[in-house]
């Protein structure tokens, strides 16, 4: 498989760094373009090993499948540009937030393959939770190939479009909220008299094993979490001052406001 | 639940007190056939003396030292400030072989009575809570340190009869008063408000008040019997994009969890330093 990247930011060197870890691609076979004046940016991806260019029409020739990284607010103009490159031989998959369906089909040819991506950020570490959603136009094996790149990098599912916003806010933007979990977490730590890197490292793998321990046992996280709390422990303490702060509360929200958002950027 | 329960206890059970708890208590025993009615003792000043006389209750006692002297279980349900002085009274009547003596006073502990009887006196502390007025209640038994084993289990076939019945050591005893002793007033104030929402969307406050009752018999009925996670029920109504979830993220909002949290830490609180 070619790959091709148009942008070459965070999320293209994540997920370029999660092919070519993976095996799903060889470094040679990616090619990835930019804005001459964001060089800087290709510096960071040529060690991978990638080709790089600044023309987009090139990594449009040279791929089967395109990923569109760019900011959102260039994706119009940047597959404009390229839609006289594109052919029925390349299959275009968008990562940027709030680019619908609709306005990448209306940008290029005809019954042009697309699908519609949010992937997040710890794609950089394998781990994604991604989201697609397939365009008009895709062929029998488009799924397959999608699913594989994606899996390369992490967890994927496919939604119906009407939910991407919720899953930007929920799993694109996560990450965020979650760092910013592990962070308080060290700093509360920090507060009590431990040194700053080892609270860190424990406030991360504490995370992280509460994750996988609601993934793989299937069991309701509040179930999990009474089984934390021992009568009169500490647990059960620091959850009520957790409740007192409208903590539950400060998430649903968060998570409401970023739908809200991308929903917005989605129509401007 | 109350009324399944066949079993027969032994002896006759005098009750010190004439209030709605004692009458309730009475009739629940009866009812369940846990205690023959001609095996119950009142006394005259009970406070409803034509439903206990329906049940087939004959015996109404005029004073505590004949309730004591005609029982073998000693029920002492008088109001907390007139303890000390039931005690007092019947103290010099207690036989340590025969009379098992329970109080069902808050704020009172074992220790208490212990000390106010005689050595070896078998006393138990019962708390029952006040949907034992209507067979549904909780009960939660500690027992004395002269108690045999049997005591528990006839103090849990006598307060079965009336609702749930638990055994838990006395330092637990208050922790419980926080949640269902208590219990019934948060429960009452969250009826009262659902009602008042509904009024305040237009339905009739009679219908409302009932909806609202059921609502919350249904729910915790639910609970009892799918022994599902309760965040697992919640998350069953909530349908995604509904008007459920709206309503549980302004729960959330306005810290509902975290103020019944206070509440039941409250009270035990406030129960401690009352049994101080």
């Amino acid at each position: 498989m070619r790959i091709g990247f148009l942008g070459a930011g965070k999320m293209a060197g994540a997920i370029m760094r999660g092919f070519i870890d993976s095996g799903v691609a060889e470094a040679k076979h990616i090619i990835a373009s930019c804005p001459k004046q964001d060089h800087g940016l290709l510096e960071k991806i040529t060690k991978l090993g990638v080709v790089t260019t600044h023309e987009n029409g090139r990594v449009v020739k040279e791929s089967n499948v395109v990923i569109v990284c760019t900011k959102p607010n260039v994706v119009r103009k940047v597959l404009t540009e390229v839609s006289s490159k594109v052919t029925r031989q390349n299959l275009i998959i968008s990562v940027a937030l709030g680019v619908t369906i609709k306005t990448m089909e209306k940008a290029l040819p005809e019954n042009t393959r697309v699908i519609r991506v949010m992937p997040n950020i710890p794609a950089l570490v394998r781990m994604s939770a991604s989201v697609y959603t397939l365009g008009n136009n895709v062929l029998d094996g488009d799924t397959d190939i999608v699913q594989k790149l994606l899996c390369s990098i992490g967890y994927c599912e496919e939604i119906h479009e009407s939910l991407m916003d919720i899953a930007t806010a929920l799993s694109g933007s996560g990450p965020a909220y979650v760092f910013t979990v592990i962070q308080s977490l060290a700093d509360g730590a920090v507060k009590m008299g431990m040194p700053r890197a080892q609270a860190l490292r424990l406030a991360a793998q504490a995370v992280m094993g509460s994750a996988k321990l609601v993934i793989d046992s299937g069991e309701h996280p509040d179930s999990l979490k009474d089984d934390v709390c021992s009568p009169g422990g500490c647990t059960i303490y620091a959850m009520h001052s957790l409740e007192r702060g409208g903590f539950r509360s400060s998430l649903i929200e968060a998570v409401e406001i970023a739908t809200n958002r991308a929903k917005a950027i989605g129509e401007s | 639940m109350a009324g399944r329960n066949t079993q027969k206890i032994e002896g006759k059970v005098g009750f010190l007190g004439a209030g709605k708890m004692a009458s309730a208590l009475a009739i629940g025993f009866i009812s369940s056939g846990v205690v023959p009615a001609n095996n119950i003792l009142m006394s005259t000043a009970s406070s409803e003396p034509e439903e206990l006389k329906a049940k087939g209750v004959t015996h109404f006692v005029g004073n505590n030292v004949k309730v004591v002297e005609g029982s073998d279980i000693v029920i002492i349900a008088v109001k907390p400030h007139i303890v000390p002085l039931v005690v007092k009274e019947i103290a010099p009547h207690i036989n340590i072989r025969k009379h098992i003596v329970v109080s069902i006073a808050a704020g009172y502990k074992l220790e208490y009575f212990e000390q106010a009887f005689a050595c070896g006196t078998r006393v138990v502390r019962v708390m029952p809570n006040t949907p034992v007025l209507v067979s549904e209640g909780v009960s939660i038994v500690s027992l004395g340190s002269n108690c045999e084993a049997q005591v528990a289990t006839q103090m849990k076939m006598l307060f079965s009869s009336v609702g749930v019945c638990e055994e838990l050591p006395e330092r637990l005893q208050d922790s419980v008063t926080g949640l269902a002793g208590s219990g019934p007033a948060y429960v009452f104030m969250m009826m009262d408000s659902l009602a008042d929402g509904a009024v305040k969307m237009g339905v009739p406050r009679p219908l409302a008040i009932k909806l609202a009752a059921q609502t919350c018999l249904g729910s915790a009925k639910m609970l009892l019997e799918t022994g599902k996670h309760p965040g697992q029920l919640k998350d069953e109504v909530c349908s995604p994009g509904g008007a459920t979830i709206c309503a549980v993220h302004k729960l959330e909002e306005a810290g509902f969890r975290s103020a019944i949290i206070d509440a039941v830490q409250a009270s035990t609180l406030k129960a401690r330093t009352l049994g101080e």
